[in-house]
């Protein structure tokens, strides 16, 4: 059962070594989009241009690339989920109803989608600050695939999109940082304030107060056209990097005002992690969050970065599910993912 | 309702948050949004500028029509997306000052497509052609298909 994807869970595969500062940035990804001259855009793309279109993808790909070729409509829906937790796939691709197709190549790194909004979007994801290395993996599929066939491209406007958002370049860089430091400080607006100025685009997903839990947030450039690539990803890197510095800072604070608030939250949240008989994927989240500071500040030293991220992405509730290749209740996973995660940190 | 944060105040703002797997909702007092970082004097996301000036319409708009797709200017303001590769050039006089508000910028600079070499669509017809060749058992039309394929360097027919 779960064929298609199950090699997928767990990511260990991963072609790519994570880039810097993973103590900070969860990830780094990139989406490239692109259409073809001689097809419609997706708006007036009939059910018979979209066949064709993943027909030829799928020719020139398995010549040339090692990875999965999946139709859509072969995905049973726990795969799609799991797709969209591995963030190979859009929330908007896997509610398509014409024919679509993604490609996932050997490493599980790089996803080809084929009728998105776009006839193909290009993805790839890397854990920690990766962007430059990451962008090669993805312009090296990018290229195969060019060198087969037209592009919609102008002089002036660049690589054309459905969107006129996404004109140009066609590309986004996103970093995903894990910033409690800055939470606690109350930083956040300043940076995000300073971020804005210079183009670039900022997403919260809430951290709370004082608390280490979430704080997770999202960086990624905002305009398409006007830009080289490099600059794109310069750009996105230089600022990751100085809200690195800005929380890292924020973080020597809270070891001296807060050291024992903090360290008993890190700990209780080990502990739990490692002795939970039931559990559920947002508390993992949140106990995640803490146990990454700790490692982040050399508090929590026997567990690594590359065990936390493992667990991070199997314990998301379609993936755990595929790693034990089973359908679960909810009951079920949380019980389940309470036995994988106790052996993962090596308790039983 | 009382602020989400501090559960002291009462909440001012509300925050939505679409995540692929759940909706975070958040009711907040002014001063605890301003410290997640939430009331940022923000300038106009992209898209946000898209729909903005989508809404701009003109009679004129139902006249404009690109020739290939017969997208009208005025269905794309209605969806926002361009319907073919000829429609940007069909209504650039119209959108120019669309991509330079969105963007800042109306030129490319980055990477220009290679002109392809068209291997892939000329194998991918061929392959189609054979397939049909072998299902009509005209072995000696397939015989000539595989040597085309041959040429290209594809060496599993
Ligand atoms: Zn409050
Ligand atoms: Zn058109």
């Amino acid at each position: 059962m779960f064929d298609n994807i199950r090699w997928l869970i767990p990511t260990s595969k991963k072609t790519l070594p994570c880039g810097e500062e993973s103590e900070i940035v969860v990830s780094s990804r990139i989406r490239v989009a692109r259409n073809l001259n001689s097809i419609p855009f997706e708006v007036k793309m009939k059910a018979s241009d979209a066949e064709y279109l993943i027909g030829l993808v799928k020719s020139i790909i398995n010549e040339r690339l090692a990875g999965e070729f999946l139709s859509l409509k072969d995905l049973k829906p726990l795969e799609k989920e799991s797709l969209l937790e591995c963030h190979l796939v859009s929330p908007g691709f896997i509610r398509k109803d014409k024919p679509a197709s993604v490609f996932i190549n050997e490493g599980g790194n790089v996803s080809v989608m084929v009728n998105e909004e776009d006839h193909l979007r290009y993805q790839g994801i890397s854990c920690g600050l990766n962007l430059v290395n990451l962008s090669g993996a993805v312009f090296e599929v990018e290229e195969m695939i060019g060198d087969n066939v037209d592009y919609a491209f102008n002089d002036a406007y660049g690589y054309l999109t459905s969107c006129p958002t996404n004109i140009g370049t066609g590309m986004r860089a996103s970093v995903f940082m894990h910033l409690p430091g800055l939470v606690f400080t109350n930083e956040v607006e300043k940076v995000l304030k300073g971020a804005l100025q210079i183009g670039m685009a900022v997403r919260g997903i809430y951290g709370e107060g004082s608390e280490i839990r979430g704080s997770l947030f999202q960086i990624s450039n905002q305009h398409t056209i006007g830009f080289r690539e490099e600059d794109l990803l310069e750009r996105t890197t230089k600022l990751a990097k100085m809200i690195i510095d800005i929380e890292k800072k924020a973080r020597d604070v809270i070891l001296t005002k807060a050291r024992n608030e903090f360290e008993d939250k890190i700990f209780r949240s080990l502990a739990i992690l490692r002795s939970a008989r039931t559990i559920s994927s947002g508390e993992v989240l949140n106990l995640l969050s803490a146990v990454r500071f700790g490692i982040g500040v050399g508090i929590v030293k026997e567990i690594t970065l590359a065990t936390l991220n493992e667990i991070l992405v199997v314990s998301r509730p379609a993936n755990i599910q595929l790693f034990f290749g089973e359908l679960l209740e909810e009951q079920e996973r949380d019980i389940k993912r309470a036995e994988y995660i106790r052996q993962k940190l090596g308790v039983n | 309702m009382l602020c989400d944060d501090c559960k002291k105040k009462p909440a001012s703002i509300s925050f939505k948050e679409v995540l692929p797997d759940k909706t975070i909702e958040l009711n907040l007092c002014d001063e605890c949004a301003s410290k997640r970082g939430l009331l940022v004097n923000r300038k106009l996301s992209p898209v946000e500028i898209l729909q903005k000036l989508l809404r701009q319409r003109s009679e004129q708009d139902e006249k404009v029509i690109c020739p290939r797709c017969y997208l009208s200017l005025a269905e794309f303001k209605r969806i926002g997306r361009f319907g073919c590769s000829d429609c940007v050039m069909t209504f650039a006089t119209h959108i120019q000052h669309l991509i330079k508000q969105i963007h800042q910028s109306d030129r490319h600079i980055g990477r220009k497509a290679a002109p392809g070499t068209k291997k892939g669509l000329e194998v991918y017809r061929l392959r189609e052609e054979l397939k049909k060749a072998l299902e009509s058992e005209l072995y000696e039309d397939a015989a000539k298909i595989r040597d085309k394929l041959r040429e290209y360097g594809i060496k599993d027919v």
